[in-house]
């Protein structure tokens, strides 16, 4: 069950990571890093280590992102090509 | 452009795919994570710190070093964003449309809806009590400095975004900003030397039973000043970014 | 768990570094590349925190409850230090693409080599 669980996440923070890589609006693409982020988090907590989940949840969504929104918010809406 | 990128990302996955492929797997309880200095910090740990929350241990007392120079890391970063002079030039003219879209973007950019307004001053209190409960618990749960620093700093800058830029600012105090920026890199020299003093070994901790009292109260402080400093710090880069354009 | 020798956890992590160094080194956006960056950072602290697992291991915190066998704590330290240092990074980087676009008017990587 557990390994099961592994997997699907494990997937699901790659295919979060392609979708980043994939987003044409730069907005979006800062959401589903918090997104990946946010899975990343999940996978540090099943790994048995708190401590970085905790950090990660705080400074993924809450400093990172807000800082990409804030560079974004002064020079470009979305991706040219 | 493409090509080449895609064939620089299969050249590295395929070499690093051969480098794993010669790594023992992980999990196995006598590979040599667990064996060399690994068993030693699990078996004495707690004995020899005073600590029962290991990563703290680690980070604080086996590896203070490492932890010492990643504050001044990220204070040096605070210095560089400061010392751009970005937030105070105008945008130049439009050299495209897109850097016109984006200034109509913020002209009628979206005020902050009534219920994020509700929902991040119902929840700061909380927010604050658990990261001084993560600071003050850190040796036994897990917690500790940086925990608490970022979570302090998530809330400040969630309090920056709701209520705007002049009251974010008076959320750490102006008159004591410079120092409480560079709390993290001061406190850790001045423990330094006094375990210097202590142990001829800069930031050395007494090891013996007696001091166990002054060893526990050097790590509050040095966890205190990690919480602090890297939470004030976390702020002023959001102020920094944050200042009109 | 393995396949054909290969470690998949590890072999996740390596798919993340790639999908980060495509996106920093194919993208012609400044901020996208900075986000690649962030996801080669992350794939790297993955590597490092799996590889100080055990197994039937718990996290490494001494308390009444708890018995050894315990992941290792130095795995976990390093990668705390290397968040915050990546945040650090982050921002800097962050900072000069504002600069970059006060100045020039395009963070787009393939106008600034046009630029005179």
């Amino acid at each position: 069950m557990s390994v099961v669980f592994d997997a699907v996440m494990l997937l699901l923070l790659i295919a979060t990571a392609i979708t980043v890589a994939r987003a044409r609006d730069l907005v979006a693409a800062v959401v589903k890093f918090g997104l990946y982020s946010l899975v990343l988090c999940l996978v540090w907590q099943h790994r048995g280590a708190p401590d970085v989940a905790i950090t990660e949840a705080a400074v993924g969504a809450g400093v990172t992102s807000v800082l990409f929104l804030l560079t974004i918010a002064k020079t470009a809406r979305s991706e040219r090509r | 452009m493409r090509v080449f990128a895609l064939a620089l990302v299969l050249v590295v996955a395929a070499t690093m795919v051969i480098g794993i492929a010669g790594l023992p797997p992980h999990g196995d309880p006598d590979g040599p994570v667990h064996t060399h200095v690994g068993a030693r910090y699990l078996e004495q740990g707690v004995a020899e710190t005073g600590l029962r929350n290991l990563v703290t241990a680690v980070l604080l007392v086996y590896r203070g070093f490492d932890t010492f120079l990643e504050v001044v890391v990220i204070f040096t970063a605070l210095v560089a964003v400061l010392a751009l002079p970005s937030a105070t030039r105008q945008p130049p003219p439009s050299r495209d449309e897109s850097a016109a879209a984006s200034r109509r973007d913020t002209d009628d950019a979206v005020p902050v809806s009534p219920v994020v307004f509700l929902v991040v001053r119902l929840l700061a209190p909380f927010i604050a009590v658990f990261a001084l409960a993560s600071l003050y618990r850190g040796h036994v749960t897990p917690g500790g400095g940086f925990q608490s620093a970022a979570i302090i700093g998530a809330m400040m800058i969630a309090l920056g975004l709701v209520f705007g830029r002049e009251h974010a600012a008076r959320l750490v105090p102006h008159g004591a900003k410079a120092w409480l920026q560079a709390l993290g890199p001061l406190v850790f020299a001045v423990v330094a030397l006094v375990g210097w003093r202590l142990t001829g070994a800069f930031l050395g901790f007494p090891a013996d039973e007696a001091a166990h009292a002054l060893r526990e109260a050097l790590v509050v402080i040095l966890e205190v000043a990690i919480a602090v400093g890297g939470a004030v710090i976390l702020a002023q880069l959001f102020m920094a970014l944050d200042a009109p354009s | 768990m393995t396949l054909v020798g290969l470690d998949l956890d590890y072999v996740a992590c390596v798919v993340l570094f790639c999908v980060g160094l495509y996106m920093l080194v194919a993208k012609s956006n400044l901020i996208k590349k900075v986000l690649g960056l962030n996801v080669m950072e992350t794939a790297v602290f993955a590597f490092i925190v799996t590889s100080g697992m055990i197994d039937g291991g718990q996290e490494p915190i001494v308390v009444a409850g708890s018995a050894p066998p315990y992941t290792s704590p130095i795995p976990h330290a390093m990668v705390l230090t290397g968040i915050v240092v990546a945040v650090s990074v982050t921002a800097v980087a962050l900072a000069l693409i504002a600069q970059i676009h006060a100045h020039y008017g395009t963070i787009e990587v393939d106008e600034l080599k046009e630029l005179p």
